[in-house]
């Protein structure tokens, strides 16, 4: 396996400032309560919230199940795909984005908040985070040098966190 | 393929298990839950069906630590084994920057972990990744059975790539670290 080939997307600051402009400028206009762009495996790569939320990661990852299970469903009925998605539950609200073959807006909102608006205001911020979004895919220019040395760091960590199982079989033997 | 948000100081990687029904991926996640610590994992999310049999997949988020100032998290996934689901299997497995396939030792699951094995490499061809190219680790599980299958004879039909595998009894939690170092540091060496 060639250990030189890379297989990642950078997303630098200046295009996560972006997005959080876009994601303010949405949750101002449409009073929404949660907002958040996220790749199609459910990656949070920036978010707004009114109030401190936790287990936006979990929602990002099922939030993106969700979308992938129904465009599977599109494939099956030969649409192209489904852009908007929209769960309504008794008080909450998700409208689902597609930005681009890639990325995902999310909106979360209440009862008080129109659908409708909220469904225009995210379609166009859609738009704006697309051109945002479509200029990151290039890798980053690293040395080699650095690149190597950030790998021997990782691997040494990885052989710290997983190397031995803390209450399991390692432990026992010794 | 790897997410690295510059501004977070965030590198996310996507490790799918995949493999036939019942070859215990579900296993694998709930033992490495089990026993990482508390700081360095989320929750296990898992959909399944009532039969506790994976219904779409289980989900665990594991913080490996800080590297150079970037956080390195990795996102584990075990796909439905149960060949009904291959579409959910795709959904799944899209995405990912390297994937556990999880083989069932048993003499008489050899056609599926077979089977299996070939699905996973025409997933990953449809998605525009090289099969033989691509981060993979094989567990051989269940090791502890009576009808499992001997090292070479799995080697043999499920390891022409010669990629990294271990043999496991992921219920006991052998060969599970073992594999999921190995798989990690796969996905870190394509930063």
């Amino acid at each position: 396996m060639n250990e030189h080939k890379t297989d990642r997307l950078v997303v630098p600051p200046d295009a996560v400032a972006q997005v959080a402009a876009c994601l303010q400028r949405l949750m101002a206009d449409s009073n929404a309560s949660l907002s958040m762009v996220i790749d199609r495996s459910g990656r949070v790569i920036a978010s707004e919230s009114r109030d401190p939320r936790s287990g936006i990661a979990d929602l990002g990852v099922l939030i993106a199940a969700a979308y992938s299970s129904l465009q599977e469903i599109a494939r099956l009925l030969r649409e192209e795909n489904f852009q908007t998605i929209l769960h309504e539950g008794l008080r909450e609200r998700i409208v689902t984005e597609t930005i681009d073959a890639r990325w995902l807006l999310v909106v979360l909102f209440d009862e008080q908040v129109q659908v409708g608006l909220v469904r225009v205001l995210t379609r166009r911020t859609a738009s704006t985070l697309a051109a945002i979004l479509d200029l990151q895919q290039q890798p980053p220019k690293f040395s080699r040098q650095r690149q190597k040395q950030f790998r021997r760091a990782a691997q040494d960590t990885i052989d710290l966190i997983f190397g031995k199982d803390p209450e399991g079989p390692d432990r026992e033997r010794t | 393929m790897a997410l690295i948000n510059v501004a977070a100081r965030e590198i996310h990687g996507k490790i799918v298990y995949y493999g036939p029904g019942l070859s215990g991926k579900t296993t694998n996640l709930q033992y490495i839950h089990a026993r990482i610590p508390a700081h360095s994992k989320g929750e296990l999310l898992s959909i399944a069906t009532e039969a506790e049999r994976t219904l779409f997949f289980d989900f665990l988020p594991l913080d490996v630590g800080k590297v150079h100032g970037f956080t390195i998290r990795f996102h584990l996934y075990t796909v439905p084994g149960q060949v009904l689901y291959e579409r959910t299997r795709v959904a799944v497995l899209n995405g990912a920057d390297g994937v556990v396939f999880v083989a069932d030792a048993q003499r008489e699951r050899l056609a599926e972990n077979l089977q299996s094995l070939r699905e996973l490499g025409q997933n990953l061809t449809a998605q525009g990744k090289k099969f033989l190219d691509f981060p993979l680790v094989l567990q051989y599980n269940k090791m502890d059975l009576p009808n499992a299958l001997p090292t070479p004879v799995l080697d043999r039909y499920l390891n022409p790539m010669r990629v990294p595998r271990f043999e496991a009894v992921a219920i006991e939690g052998t060969g599970v670290f073992e594999t999921l170092r190995a798989i990690s540091k796969l996905v870190v060496n394509r930063l």
